[in-house]
């Protein structure tokens, strides 16, 4: 499994293990969300630090998550590199989640 | 059941040919793997092959390799006879290809069961392709559904419209459209549906079906009964109706990434809104420049009550819109590199003398000449329009 879900300040952070976050990731991903959820974790981060290109399907299961979430409890997204940062421009992802250049800056952020 | 006995002896491969023959088989003989391979290519009933290990020229395990690495396009069950009961000898067997063996000498009634369990596991694969072939011809028949559903390259009042179009798979989750809304107005858009695939396909028809005007009112056209009796929704408008309607579930995110623009044919204004949608490309005639229309936006489905921009713009005579998905930029190279939104400009600069088919063949070829394929990982798909007043 390349995910991995460690707890830190009140937050869960799940960190990425892939280059590719596409179509092959992307399911696996949208299920290891729910399980965290259903878990009850609650306050979500992201760590896409090691994802080098992202596609719309990668895209799907971040968001699958936060409407998973249903408005309780966060899920932000930390360490984006350039290309999924141009992704969520083009897709305007600064209006559904927080956004944080690192995982500290994203447990830090209200 | 079409039966090949390859054994080079001779009063072995008469004994095991009779007893088969008893069973109700019809039996074929080769001597050797080279008149094997022989039999077998003048034969293609022949499924089953029970073959001596130790044989002159070549071998049985030599022969096994050489039926799979050719190409006869069902499979065929390789029994090896052995009087090797070696563990390593029977481990490298399988590995090499062999379905199953027998020891010599050779137990008839175990042979009868051993060839009863291969006979079943034919069946099973020639189900299994009967109903492959079924699906497949059921996927090309969406296909041609789907090929149906598109837009025929057309001049409408003075825009021309022309497109390329090539799902990744057999079905693919990309579409567009463009339509009249009224003497001077036309509506135009190219979308993306995520992922590939049936679920993708049928979305994307039935987007097709929405966004189409057929003069009763719809989702692009307002309808009253008092004068003017209708009003063109603005794109943006546009976008945000879809939105409440095609809401995503989080269990399936089947959403989509859209353009959608409207353009007034005598003035050559047009109105462009964008959700999640690489960028649409301005191809100024005058400047032979290409200037990125940059309005982002949440894809469609994503989340409730997001809001679009619109964006407008007024063409010039000659100049060119270029509305693309993803798949485009998408494509990789084969160190994985990809063709990218410089190189698209680069393509389109490079055909700005050409004409509208000219230069959708020109941007084909440059993708796939980067590719080295023309079989594309996602649906490719890109929507050009020339006003022409």
């Amino acid at each position: 499994m390349p995910f991995d879900s460690k707890n830190d300040a009140g937050h869960t952070i799940v960190s990425i293990d892939e280059t590719r976050l596409d179509a092959s990731l992307s399911e696996p991903l949208r299920i290891y969300l729910f399980d965290q959820i259903d878990n009850g974790s609650d306050n979500l981060v992201i760590d896409l630090s090691q994802v080098r290109f992202m596609d719309s399907s990668g895209l799907g299961a971040l968001v699958a998550g936060l409407k998973k979430m249903g408005g309780a409890g966060s899920m932000k997204l930390a360490s984006a590199q350039p290309a999924v940062m141009d992704l969520f421009s083009l897709t305007s992802m600064d209006k559904l989640f927080t956004i944080l250049p690192t995982v500290t800056e994203a447990i830090k952020e209200k | 059941m079409d039966i090949l006995i390859v054994e080079d002896a001779r009063d072995q491969r008469m004994i095991l040919s009779v007893v088969l023959k008893k069973q109700g088989h019809r039996v074929f003989e080769a001597s050797d793997g080279y008149e094997a391979l022989n039999v077998l290519e003048s034969h293609p009933d022949i499924r089953i092959v029970i073959s001596d290990w130790m044989m002159p020229n070549m071998d049985g395990i030599e022969l096994c390799e050489a039926i799979r690495n050719s190409d006869f396009g069902y499979y065929i069950y390789f029994m090896l006879l052995t009087g090797n009961s070696d563990r390593e000898a029977v481990v490298e067997g399988i590995n090499r290809g062999a379905d199953d063996f027998i020891n010599k000498p050779v137990d008839f009634a175990e042979l009868g069961a051993r060839l009863n369990a291969g006979i079943r596991i034919i069946e099973l694969k020639a189900a299994l392709e009967h109903k492959i072939h079924t699906i497949e011809k059921d996927l090309e028949s969406a296909a041609e559904t789907q090929a149906r559903l598109l837009s025929e390259p057309a001049k409408i009042q003075s825009v021309d419209f022309n497109w390329y179009f090539q799902p990744s798979r057999i079905l693919g989750g990309d579409m567009f459209g463009y339509q009249a809304l009224d003497g001077e107005t036309l509506g135009f858009y190219q979308l993306d549906v995520a992922g590939h695939g049936i679920p993708s396909a049928l979305f994307s028809f039935s987007l097709n079906n929405t966004l189409r005007e057929d003069g009763s009112g719809s989702l692009v056209k307002a309808s009253f009964s008092e004068p003017p009796f209708y009003r063109i929704k603005e794109p943006n408008e546009v976008l945000v109706s879809l939105n409440e309607q095609f809401q995503a579930k989080p269990e399936s995110m089947l959403y989509f990434t859209i353009a959608y623009g409207v353009i007034n044919s005598r003035t050559g204004s047009v109105t462009l809104s964008q959700a999640g949608h690489p960028s649409s490309l301005w191809l100024k005639s005058g400047s032979k420049s290409v200037e990125k229309i940059a309005c982002g936006g949440v894809p469609i489905g994503m989340m409730p009550d997001m809001t679009y921009k619109n964006v407008t713009i007024a063409l010039q005579p000659g100049d060119r819109l270029f509305l693309y998905s993803d798949g485009v930029t998408e494509c990789e190279n084969d160190i994985g590199e990809m063709f990218g939104e410089d190189r698209l400009v680069a393509s389109l600069e490079d055909a700005f003398d050409h004409t509208l088919e000219a230069m959708i063949s020109r941007v084909e070829q440059d993708i796939t000449n980067w590719t080295g394929a023309d079989v594309f990982e996602d649906d490719v798909t890109y929507l050009v329009l020339e006003w022409q007043p």
